[in-house]
């Protein structure tokens, strides 16, 4: 199937999908009379959940380039996204800075932080088995969680960089009372598209690009025509630290800044699984899906079963998906040989 | 080994032991196999033999179980199989060794070796938690399996070794032997003899050829090393590209046009 | 000098395959159960209390997780789950069936774990290593939220909080819930980890053990060797979780007495994960020695500052404490990703060669 093909098949299946299940959702109200179902109060759960999954995405975002460039299962991720956002919050709040010069200044930290990671924790582990890599990282996770707070304190903190934050209606015309939506969302939104379109463009189009997706395929075959292996690791993990990093200033501004956000962070692995490791695409999708998909569930069918499964939904999803469609929506099925 | 009273040594012509017919296996748009056809005789030694690419082990992971080919039957013992797991497979009887070695890494010889008794060994976990009784009876009785083995691969000073800290020529013999522990009627070997020296293949074909005829292996051979190929096989495939080009025994092959020309090329002009 | 084999000749396989086939550990390992059974009991109740009871809770459900996990190859994330799920498993055994043994009860709310395990193992047979991880993320998620949610598996108590109910053995010692003294109730809990360590050891040096290890070490070659993968690792599966649901149950009914679902949460998982890797992967033994590891260090750091004058915030040393495991787990990785059964082992080779290094 071409590339463009695919494009369309999605940006036509989603809509009908989305359609579908609000259908489907539509006709609760036959069984149960209590159920309150309008199209515009469905719409405007949908885009709510669309927009946090666009966070999602964020982080999902940071997993896949470490794990295409790699192959390291990155469980910091969520880590990262919380000692950024502390960092940010801290240059700011503690030592005044501006917000410009404070993301700066975390940028640089995520980028001494990368190149720590690859020479105390890549370099020896190299060879080793992905799972010791991903048992590795986990270390890192809890060094991490416990090095922000050690510096920063374990206070909630909130996050204001002047994001607007009041609600806004869009197509009053349509439905009644219009489809409410925060501003902030949409900047989160636009902010984490613009990173997407910048990765994708780096990827494609540039000499370290073109080394990333060497080194992706095959370590040693990178090395032997000369890339530095070393540099590229520390660069893709800079990169995925400064992904993390907007990351955690958008959902920091949005959930204030404390500890709870390295959990929120690890919705981004279920993400993974619906896209797939390796699919740039498919963390956008798989987050989107995810974000949409668990404010439905919980918005319309949590009150029948106590609520709370926000928690749970993405995981239980992944998990199903995984049952049926093991290497994920965008993942290439692997040809395995002896 | 007690496979040896039930089937008589040596080959028995006539018998068709493996026969698969119109093989095609495609990945994806790329043909790996394309209408391959040959038999294998019970108690023979078939080599399968071709350039780098021409589809051997695929034709042994299809023949094993592990891949599951587009179209074609394989006649396995009288029986014709379409779908099988390769666990399955190796119940009925279908040893292997691989192309790179294929060891658990984090067991010593001894244990490898046992691994390959898996499939004739009772799996309770209620009366292997309390290990006595059946439990040891069943490990003492299969260790001393194992140990005839690892006797006749010469291989005892070694058993207790972690297979990791072996030379390539040990472990390969290692494997071997685990394949052996299974006590297979068909041993599928993938290229048993690269990358050893002239004293290590002596010793491996010397192993081929006795386990071949003290218990009456059937085997399916690829190899590379042509001097070896024409010594010991019975019978010899060559593949090119997913084809056969050739089938028989090994001086007609030898002289076959289109076997000469898949070697050395062929002039066009 | 004194550890040595040698002389020690091993004339049958049955010799050769035994726990222990030489003396002095033989010998080491019967001192030592004397020492547990008879010198640690009369430890002061601290003692008892805050380190030898968590010690072995901890080190039943580290050698649930090592079968899976250091054995079988499959990486979990959900033993906070599975261990909930085994302590709500015993507490509602033992209220619906109060004339029930408390080993029986142990039992079954190991049996039920397993069920369990299996259930969220079903996976595992399409998927391998961290996409399983995140599949018993699921688990343990799930699994919390409804033994919160639902009030029928607290007895509709309204705290939610589970208290343990006293239950004894040989008629009138007791052994669970509050009024159970700290040496009986040590001593049954020293009787259940032994118990369920040799049984680990003896599933381990076997047919199953090896198929799990074969799995681990190179999945595709066991599967073509004749070994089933998906009974093999639902198998793991379901024995870990066996262990992770009895870990469960003593920590309820034994080490704590009271206990809602929180306390199995996620940070659990990861306590027992660290353990199984500082302890060893695939050891035994490791799983004692890193249980005794992680229950001590956060002790340690507590009192260490204040013993030398210094004092530090709780949050601050609970940070620290972070920090440590991090950088532990990392450091034990990368050195001897065989964790302190190893060099342990590696000891005993040194005393073995001692004086004479060749």
């Amino acid at each position: 199937m071409s590339n463009q093909l695919r494009i369309a098949l999605w940006a036509l299946g989603a809509p009908v999908s989305v359609g579908l299940i609000g259908l489907l959702i539509s006709a609760m109200p036959l069984i149960d009379s209590n159920f309150f179902f309008t199209w515009g109060y469905y719409l405007e759960v949908v885009t709510t959940g669309l927009l946090t999954g666009v966070l999602y995405s964020l982080v999902a975002l940071g997993f896949v380039l470490i794990f295409k460039a790699s192959g390291v299962f990155n469980f910091s991720q969520g880590a990262m996204v919380l000692f950024a956002a502390l960092f940010f919050v801290g240059f700011m709040d503690k030592w005044g800075l501006h917000p410009a010069l404070a993301f700066l200044l975390t940028a640089g930290v995520m980028i001494l932080l990368a190149m720590l990671i690859e020479r105390v924790v890549l370099r020896p582990l190299v060879n080793q088995p992905a799972i010791i890599l991903f048992m590795a990282t986990i270390g890192i996770t809890y060094f991490l969680d416990g090095l922000g707070q050690t510096i920063w304190g374990s206070d909630v903190f909130t996050l204001d960089i002047g994001l607007p934050k009041d609600p806004m209606f869009l197509m009053e015309g349509t439905f009644e009372g219009g489809v409410m939506v925060n501003q902030f969302d949409i900047v989160a939104a636009v902010a984490a598209g613009a990173m997407v379109i910048v990765l994708a463009f780096l990827f494609q189009y540039t000499r370290i690009g073109r080394a990333l997706r060497a080194v992706a395929d095959d370590h040693q075959a990178a090395l032997s025509v000369g890339i530095p292996l070393k540099t590229i690791w520390a660069i893709v993990w800079s990169v995925a630290g400064i992904v993390g990093l907007v990351a955690g200033v958008m959902w920091g501004s949005k959930l204030g800044v404390q500890f709870s956000l390295a959990l929120v962070a690890l919705k981004a692995l279920p993400v993974l699984i619906l896209g797939g490791f390796t699919s740039v695409p498919g963390a956008i999708v798989g987050g989107l899906i995810i974000g949409a998909g668990e404010k439905i569930a919980e918005i319309f069918f949590g009150g029948y079963i106590g609520g709370g499964i926000e928690d749970w939904f993405a995981y239980m999803l992944a998990m199903v998906f995984l049952l049926f469609r093991p290497q994920g929506l965008f993942g290439e099925k692997i040809i395995e040989r002896v | 080994m007690s496979q040896a009273e039930a089937s008589p040594a040596g080959p028995a012509p006539g018998e068709v032991l493996l026969k698969v017919d119109n093989i095609s296996l495609s990945f994806g748009g790329v043909r790996a196999l394309t209408n391959i056809s040959f038999d294998v005789m019970k108690g023979e030694i078939r080599a399968i033999i071709g350039p780098n690419g021409a589809g051997k082990s695929s034709m042994l992971n299809v023949i094993n179980g592990f891949y599951h080919p587009q179209e074609g039957t394989i006649t396995y013992k009288g029986e014709t199989r379409r779908k099988m797991k390769p666990h399955q497979a190796a119940r009925t009887g279908i040893a292997r060794t691989f192309q790179n070695i294929a060891l658990f890494k984090g067991m010593s010889a001894l244990e490898n070796i046992m691994t390959g008794r898996n499939t004739v060994m009772a799996h309770n976990p209620f009366t292997a938690a309390v290990y006595l009784g059946p439990a040891k009876r069943s490990e003492i009785h299969h260790r001393e399996v194992c140990e005839r083995i690892i006797d006749f691969l010469e291989i005892e000073a070694i058993r207790k070794t972690p297979v990791g800290r072996l030379p390539y020529g040990l472990q390969k013999r290692v494997e071997l032997g685990r394949a052996l522990a299974a006590e297979p009627e068909m041993l599928l070997l993938d290229e048993p003899m690269a990358g050893m020296n002239l004293e290590e293949k002596e010793d491996m074909c010397r192993f081929i050829l006795d386990v071949n005829e003290e218990f009456g292996t059937t085997m399916v051979l690829i190899e590379h090393d042509m001097g070896v190929v024409m010594d010991i096989s019975d019978r010899v495939v060559v593949l090119d590209y997913g084809r056969k080009l050739a089938d028989g025994p090994p001086d007609q092959v030898r002289n076959d046009p289109d076997v000469i020309d898949a070697y050395l090329g062929v002039a066009h002009d | 000098m004194i550890y040595r084999e040698a002389g020690q000749f091993k004339t049958s396989y049955a010799r050769d395959g035994g726990l222990y086939p030489i003396r002095q550990d033989r010998y080491g390992l019967i001192v030592l159960l004397l020492v547990a059974v008879f010198a640690v009991p009369m430890m002061s109740e601290y003692w008892l209390v805050t380190i030898f009871l968590p010690f072995l809770v901890m080190a039943v459900a580290a050698l649930g997780l090592n079968i899976l996990t250091g054995y079988a190859g499959q990486l979990s994330l959900g033993t906070g789950g599975f261990m909930a799920c085994g302590a709500y498993a015993a507490y509602k055994l033992a209220t619906a069936f109060p004339d029930l043994n408390i080993v029986l009860v142990f039992l079954g709310a190991g049996l039920v774990s397993a069920l369990v395990g299996i259930l969220f193992g079903i996976p595992s047979l399409r998927i391998k290593g961290f996409y399983l991880a995140v599949a018993t993320l699921a688990a343990q998620f799930f699994i919390l939220w409804l033994l919160n949610k639902v009030p029928w598996f607290v007895n509709y108590s309204p705290s939610g909080v589970i208290s343990a109910p006293p239950r004894a053995i040989f008629g009138d010692i007791y052994v669970t819930g509050a009024t159970a003294t700290p040496e009986a109730k040590y001593l049954f809990a020293l009787a259940v980890a032994a118990l369920l360590a040799l049984a680990a050891k003896n599933l381990t040096r076997c047919a199953i053990g090896r198929s799990w290890m074969a799995i681990r070490d190179m999945d595709i070659a066991a599967e073509i060797i004749g070994i089933k993968p998906m009974a093999t690792k639902l198998g793991a599966f379901a024995i870990s979780s066996f262990y992770c649901g009895i870990a469960g149950a003593m920590w309820a009914f034994i080490y704590t007495s009271s206990v809602e679902a929180n306390a199995f949460e996620i940070s659990r998982s990861f306590q027992v994960l660290f353990m199984v890797i500082i302890g060893g992967l695939g050891s035994i033994l490791g799983s004692f020695l890193g249980a005794a590891f992680i229950v001590l260090l956060p002790i340690l750091l507590k009192n260490a500052p204040e013993m030398v004058g210094l004092s530090i915030p709780v949050d601050v040393i609970a940070h620290i404490e972070f920090m440590i495991f991090g950088a532990l787990i990392i450091f034990f990785l990368i050195v001897e990703p065989h964790g302190l059964a190893r060099l342990w082992q590696i000891g005993k080779e040194k005393l073995r060669l001692w004086p004479f290094p060749y």
